[in-house]
C-alpha cells in the first residue's frame, strides 16, 4: 500500500498526530503458528515498527506481535508484506530496508537481510531463489530493481534492473511476473522475467497503475489496474487484463469507467473478486464483459483477501490505532467475526 | 441648549483626563516602547508567566529547551533538535500560537511553529500566556500563546554580551548581542550561531543518532527612534536560517535533510499623548522550507509563504477605562511543490475594553471579527476579570471563544494521494478558566483550573476514494489543573530560588472518551537555584508522565524523569568586563527517554559556557 508515500511529505512538515507501537502484547506464548492466518500490520508510518498477528484457523485465538514475542526485537518500520517459501516467511520492512526471515510456523528468526535492498516491497519464491521488488531511491525513476535472494545464505546475490515502480510479484513455474504500479508515480507495465537466466524477457502493457495479479487454473494471468487517480489531472479508467502465460500476450482486457479505480484482485473457486470503492464485486473467469456483480457493500477495506469461500477484509480505522480484520462468509454474505489486529493491517496470509 | 451642555460636559471630562493623565506621561512612553501592549492591558485575568534573561542563559539554545523546563508545555521532538511541536494544555501543535512582537508567526503552511527554529536568546523576554487568546493573537491561540518581544532601551548606554559555549556531540554556540541606547535612539543587534553533530548514543542499543546534525543562524536587529514627544518609530527584523539532517528512528535509518528560512520584518510608527496611543504597523513575513528526502541528492520539495500585513491600532485611555480598536489587513501568498499559487486575504476588526472598576476589581471585554476570503470564520470574544480579594490574594476568571483556521496545506495541498479540502471549517473552541494566586512574603502559590471544548478538529483522513484530505472529524475536550509554587529566600550573601509546577491534563476525544495522542496526564517540573557570593548552582528537574501513542490508547510511552545540573561562576569585574563561566550537565542520570516513540533523546552530555559582558 502506498499510504506512507502519500503521507510522508505531509508528515515531514508536521501533522497533528503520529503514533507508535510498543509491545505490550501479553498473550500466552503459542510456539506453533501453523494452521492459521497471519496478518502483517504496517505499523505507524512515521516512526515505530510493524507487527505480525496470528489468528488460529477457528478464529478463536488472536496473538498480536508474534515476531517480537518470539524474538524480542522489532520487525522494522512499515511492514509492507510477507512472502513465503515452504518453511520460511520473509517479512519485508519497507522503510527499514530490511527483510527478516523466520520459520513460518514457529516465527523464530533465521536471518535478517539488509544489504542490497532499497525500498523493498514484495517477495516471491521461484526456481529455488527469492525475488523481491524494490523501488530504489524514490527520487530516481531509473534505479528500480528486483533483488535475487539466495535462499541458502539469505543474501542478495544479484539484481535485475526493471522499469519504474515494481510492486506485486507472482511466479508461474520458472517465470516471474512483476506489476509496475509506479512507486510514487504511475506506470502501466508488467515485466516478465525468466528465472533460469534471470533476465527480463518481455514487457507487457496493461492498464494504468496495476495493483494486483492472480493466476487461474488454465494458466491465465489476470492483472487488475486501478487507473490514474483524479489528482494526477489525467484520470484514467481501471482495467482488468487477461494475459496468456503460454504466449505472454494480452488475451483480453475489460475497461471500467474513468472514475472507477478497482483494486485487490482475488481468485477463489474459479471466481475473481475485486474491490471498487466501498463495494466488493465478483467476475466470472469466462465472462466477456465486466459482470459488476455485487458481493458486499458498505465496506472500508484497507486490504482484502478471498480464501476458501471466506472474505477477509481489514480496516485501518484512523491509521493511528489498532485495525480490525473482519471475516465474511461469501455464501451467506454475513460477518463471521471481527477481530482486533495491529496498526494498519496491510497483508493477510494463510499458514 | 442641551447640546451645549453636553459639549461642556465633555470639555470638563477631557480637562480632567488631561490633569489626571499628566502624571502618566512616562508610563505612556514605556507602554509605547513595548512591542505588545495588548498583554499589558487586555490580558488581566489570564495566566501570564515571564521567562526572563537569567533563566534563558541557564537553558539550552532553542525555544524548546527553554520552555520544556520553564513551562508546562509538552514538546514532541523528533529527536533532539529536530521538528518540535508543542502541546499546551492538552491541545495540539496548531493550537498554540507563537507571537513575535504582537504578530502571530505560526506557519501559514502547517499552522504550527517548530520550536527548534526559534532562538530565544536575543529577546528581552519570553512570555507564556496560558489559555485562549484568539481575540488578541489570532488563529491558534487556543491552548495558549508564546510571546517573543524585542525590547528597546533608550538612555541605556552601550552594552555588549558575548556568549560562547562548547559541549558534547561537538555542539558549539556563539551568541553576540550589542545594544546602544541613546536619548532618542535605540539599537539592538543579536546574532546566534549554533552547530552540532548531535550524534548522541541511543542508550541501550549500539546505535547513534547518525543523521541528526544541525546548523543554525539567527539574527535579530531592531532600531527605535523617538521622533518627538509624541512620536516613536520602531523597526524590527529577525532572520532564521536552519539546516538540519533529520534523525532516523530506532527501526529505520534516515538520510533526509531539511532547511528552513524565515525573514520577519516590521515597521511600527506610534503617535501618542497622555490619553491615546495610535500605532501603525506594516510587516512582512517570509517562510520557506526545503525538504531533501536524500541528502546525497539534489532533488527537494519545498513550500513557501509570504505574508504582507498592515495593522492600525488605536488605544484610548479614559480614567479607568482602556479602549482599543484594531484593524488588521493581511494578504498571504503561498506556493510549493504540492501547493500551486494560493492566496488568502483577510481583514479583521478587534475591539478591546478594559475597566478598572475599583482598585480591587477589573474586567475586560474583547471582541474580534474576521472576514476571510477562503473559509468561514466565526466571531470571537473573550471576557476576563481579576479580583483582588485581599492584599495577597487574587482571583482571576476568564472565558473565551477561540479558533484555529485551516492552513494552506489543509485547503490547497495537492499531491500524490492527498488533497486539500476547501470545505474544511475552522476549529472553534470555547473555554473557561479560574485562577488564584497567593503571595506571602517569599512564597507565591498559584492554582489554575480550566476547561476547553473544541469542535471540528481538523485532521487528515482518507475520503471514500482513498484520497487523504483535511476533514473536520473530531470534537475534543480538555480540562486540567495547574499548581505553581515559587519560593525565594535571601539571607546574608546567599539566595535560594525554588520554582515548581505540577500540571494535570485530560484531553479527550468526545466520541471515544480516549485520551488524545501525546498528551501527558501528569507533569511535574522544579527548578532550584542557589547563589553563594559569586557562585550559582542550579538544578532542573522534569517528570513527564506516560503518554498514549495510539488513538485507541492501546500503546503508550513510559514516563521519565530528567535532571540537569549546572554551576556558574561570576568572575569579579575586570576593568568593567564581567565574566560568567558556566558548566552544565544535561540528563545527569543518563536516562533513556523518548518524547516521540522510537526517537530517543540524548544521553548524559556536558556543556561549558563563557559569557562576557562589557
Amino acid at each position: 500500500m502506498k499510504i506512507r508515500n502519500v503521507f510522508f511529505p505531509l508528515l515531514i512538515i508536521g501533522l497533528s498526530w503520529s503514533c507508535s507501537n510498543d509491545d505490550e502484547e501479553i498473550q500466552e506464548p503459542m510456539g506453533d503458528y501453523a494452521n492459521g492466518i497471519l496478518v502483517s500490520n504496517e505499523g505507524p508510518f512515521s516512526n515505530g515498527t510493524g507487527t505480525v498477528t496470528f489468528i488460529s484457523e477457528d478464529l478463536s485465538v488472536v496473538n498480536n506481535g508474534i515476531y517480537k514475542m518470539t524474538n524480542d526485537e522489532d520487525l522494522g518500520n512499515v511492514v509492507q508484506s510477507i512472502g513465503f517459501t515452504e518453511n520460511e516467511a520473509f517479512i519485508v520492512a519497507n522503510v527499514s530496508n530490511k527483510i527478516n526471515v523466520v520459520n513460518r510456523y514457529t516465527f523464530e528468526k533465521i536471518a535478517s537481510i539488509t544489504d542490497g535492498l532499497n525500498n523493498p516491497r514484495y517477495f516471491i519464491e521461484a526456481n529455488g531463489k527469492g525475488y523481491v521488488t524494490n523501488w530504489g531511491d524514490t527520487a530516481d525513476e531509473t534505479d528500480d530493481f528486483v533483488a535475487i535472494i539466495n535462499l541458502q545464505n539469505y543474501t542478495v546475490e544479484g539484481t535485475i534492473s526493471v522499469i519504474l515502480g515494481p510492486e506485486a510479484i507472482l511466479a508461474k513455474d520458472n517465470t516471474v511476473y512483476v506489476a509496475h504500479q509506479g512507486a510514487w508515480g504511475q506506470n502501466n507495465k508488467v515485466s516478465v522475467i525468466n528465472t533460469s537466466s534471470n533476465e527480463l524477457i518481455k514487457t507487457l502493457t496493461v492498464g494504468d497503475v496495476p495493483n494486483s495479479m492472480q493466476l487461474d487454473a488454465s494458466g491465465n494471468l489476470w492483472v487488475l489496474a486501478s487507473g490514474k487517480p483524479a489528482y494526477t489531472g489525467d484520470e484514467t479508467a481501471g482495467v482488468l487484463t487477461k494475459i496468456n502465460t503460454g504466449t505472454n500476450e494480452v488475451d483480453n482486457s475489460f475497461q471500467f469507467e474513468t472514475t472507477q479505480h478497482p483494486s485487490s484482485l482475488n481468485l477463489d473457486a474459479g471466481i475473481l473478486y475485486y474491490r471498487l470503492g466501498d463495494t466488493v464485486f465478483e467476475q466470472s473467469l469466462s465472462a466477456t464483459s465486466l459482470n459488476m456483480e455485487t458481493v458486499l457493500e458498505g465496506v472500508s477495506f484497507y486490504t482484502m483477501v478471498v480464501n476458501n469461500g471466506r472474505l477477509y477484509g481489514t480496516d485501518a480505522g484512523d491509521y493511528a490505532s489498532n485495525g480490525t480484520l473482519t471475516v465474511y462468509d461469501l455464501n451467506t454474505e454475513l460477518t463471521i467475526k471481527a477481530l482486533t489486529v495491529g496498526i494498519i493491517p496491510g497483508g493477510i496470509y494463510f499458514n | 441648549m442641551e447640546k451645549k451642555q453636553l459639549f461642556l460636559f465633555f470639555i470638563g471630562l477631557m480637562a480632567f483626563a488631561q490633569v489626571f493623565g499628566q502624571r502618566d506621561g512616562v508610563i505612556v512612553l514605556d507602554e509605547v516602547i513595548l512591542s505588545d501592549a495588548k498583554l499589558l492591558h487586555f490580558s488581566k485575568g489570564t495566566k501570564v508567566r515571564v521567562v526572563n534573561d537569567s533563566v534563558q542563559e541557564k537553558s539550552g539554545s532553542s525555544l524548546t529547551d527553554l520552555l520544556r523546563y520553564n513551562s508546562n508545555i509538552y514538546f514532541k521532538e523528533n529527536g533532539y533538535g529536530m521538528v518540535s511541536s508543542a502541546s499546551f494544555r492538552g491541545t495540539n501543535a496548531q493550537q498554540t500560537a507563537v507571537v513575535w512582537n504582537g504578530i502571530n508567526i505560526n506557519s501559514q503552511l502547517t499552522g504550527q511553529t517548530d520550536f527548534n527554529t526559534l532562538i530565544p536568546g536575543n529577546y528581552g523576554d519570553v512570555v507564556v500566556r496560558s489559555g485562549g487568546g484568539s481575540v488578541q493573537y489570532g488563529s491558534g491561540a487556543v491552548g495558549g500563546a508564546i510571546l517573543l518581544n524585542d525590547s528597546f532601551r533608550f538612555n541605556d548606554g552601550w552594552k555588549n554580551s558575548l556568549q560562547s559555549s562548547y559541549g558534547s556531540f561537538n555542539t558549539s554556540k556563539l551568541a553576540f548581542n550589542t545594544s546602544l541606547g541613546k536619548e532618542k535612539t535605540s539599537l539592538q543587534i543579536g546574532i546566534n550561531r549554533i552547530a552540532s553533530d548531535n550524534d548522541y548514543k541511543y542508550l541501550g542499543t549500539d546505535l547513534r543518532n547518525e543523521n541528526g546534525a544541525y546548523d543554525q543562524l539567527n539574527i535579530n536587529a531592531n532600531v527605535g527612534f523617538i521622533l518627538s514627544d509624541q512620536q516613536i518609530l520602531k523597526v524590527y527584523h529577525n532572520t532564521f536560517n536552519g539546516d538540519r539532517d533529520f534523525s532516523g528512528t530506532l527501526t529505520a535509518p534516515a538520510n533526509e535533510n531539511y532547511r528552513d528560512l524565515n525573514h520577519r520584518s516590521l515597521i511600527e510608527f506610534s503617535s501618542f499623548n497622555e490619553r491615546k496611543i495610535a500605532r501603525l504597523k506594516v510587516g512582512h513575513l517570509y517562510e520557506r522550507y526545503r525538504y531533501f528526502p536524500n541528502n546525497q541528492r539534489e532533488e527537494f520539495s519545498f513550500g513557501q509563504a509570504n505574508t504582507l500585513l498592515a495593522n492600525y491600532d488605536y488605544k484610548y485611555q479614559w480614567n479607568r477605562i482602556s479602549l482599543n480598536g484594531i484593524i488588521d489587513f493581511s494578504t498571504i501568498w503561498a506556493k510549493g511543490t504540492s501547493i500551486e499559487n494560493a492566496q488568502r486575504s483577510f481583514v479583521s476588526g478587534t475591539f478591546l475594553f478594559s475597566h478598572e472598576l475599583s482598585d480591587k476589581l477589573n474586567y475586560g471585554i474583547n471582541l474580534r471579527q474576521e472576514i476571510v476570503s477562503d473559509y468561514q470564520n466565526p466571531f470571537l470574544f473573550s471576557l476576563n476579570s481579576s479580583y483582588k480579594v485581599a492584599k495577597n490574594y487574587i482571583i482571576n476568571i476568564n472565558g473565551s471563544k477561540n479558533h484555529r483556521v485551516p492552513t494552506f496545506n489543509d485547503l490547497y495541498w495537492s499531491g500524490a494521494g492527498a488533497s486539500g479540502n476547501l470545505e474544511v471549517l475552522p476549529e472553534t473552541s470555547w473555554q473557561v478558566e479560574i485562577g488564584q494566586t497567593i503571595e506571602v512574603k517569599n512564597i507565591a502559590l498559584s492554582l489554575n483550573a480550566y476547561s476547553i471544548t473544541t469542535d471540528n478538529l481538523i485532521q487528515w483522513r482518507p475520503n471514500t476514494q482513498g484520497v487523504w484530505m483535511a476533514m473536520n472529524v473530531q470534537d475534543v475536550s480538555q480540562y486540567g489543573m495547574e499548581l505553581g509554587f515559587d519560593w525565594k529566600r535571601k539571607w546574608g550573601n546567599q539566595e535560594l530560588v525554588w520554582e515548581s509546577e505540577y500540571a494535570y491534563t485530560k484531553s479527550i476525544d468526545n466520541t471515544t472518551k480516549n485520551q488524545l495522542l501525546y498528551v501527558l496526564e501528569h507533569m511535574l517540573r522544579s527548578n532550584l537555584a542557589y547563589q553563594y557570593k559569586k557562585l550559582v548552582a542550579f538544578y532542573q528537574f522534569l517528570y513527564t508522565g506516560s503518554v498514549y501513542t495510539t488513538t485507541d490508547n492501546s500503546d503508550s510511552l513510559s514516563s521519565y524523569t530528567v535532571g540537569n545540573i549546572g554551576l556558574d561562576y561570576h568572575w569579579p569585574n575586570i576593568s568593567g568586563i564581567k565574566f560568567i563561566l558556566g558548566l552544565k550537565v544535561n540528563n545527569l542520570f543518563n536516562k533513556n527517554y523518548q518524547n516521540v516513540a522510537y526517537r530517543p533523546m540524548p544521553n548524559r552530555n556536558f556543556q561549558i559556557q563563557l559569557i562576557t559582558k562589557f
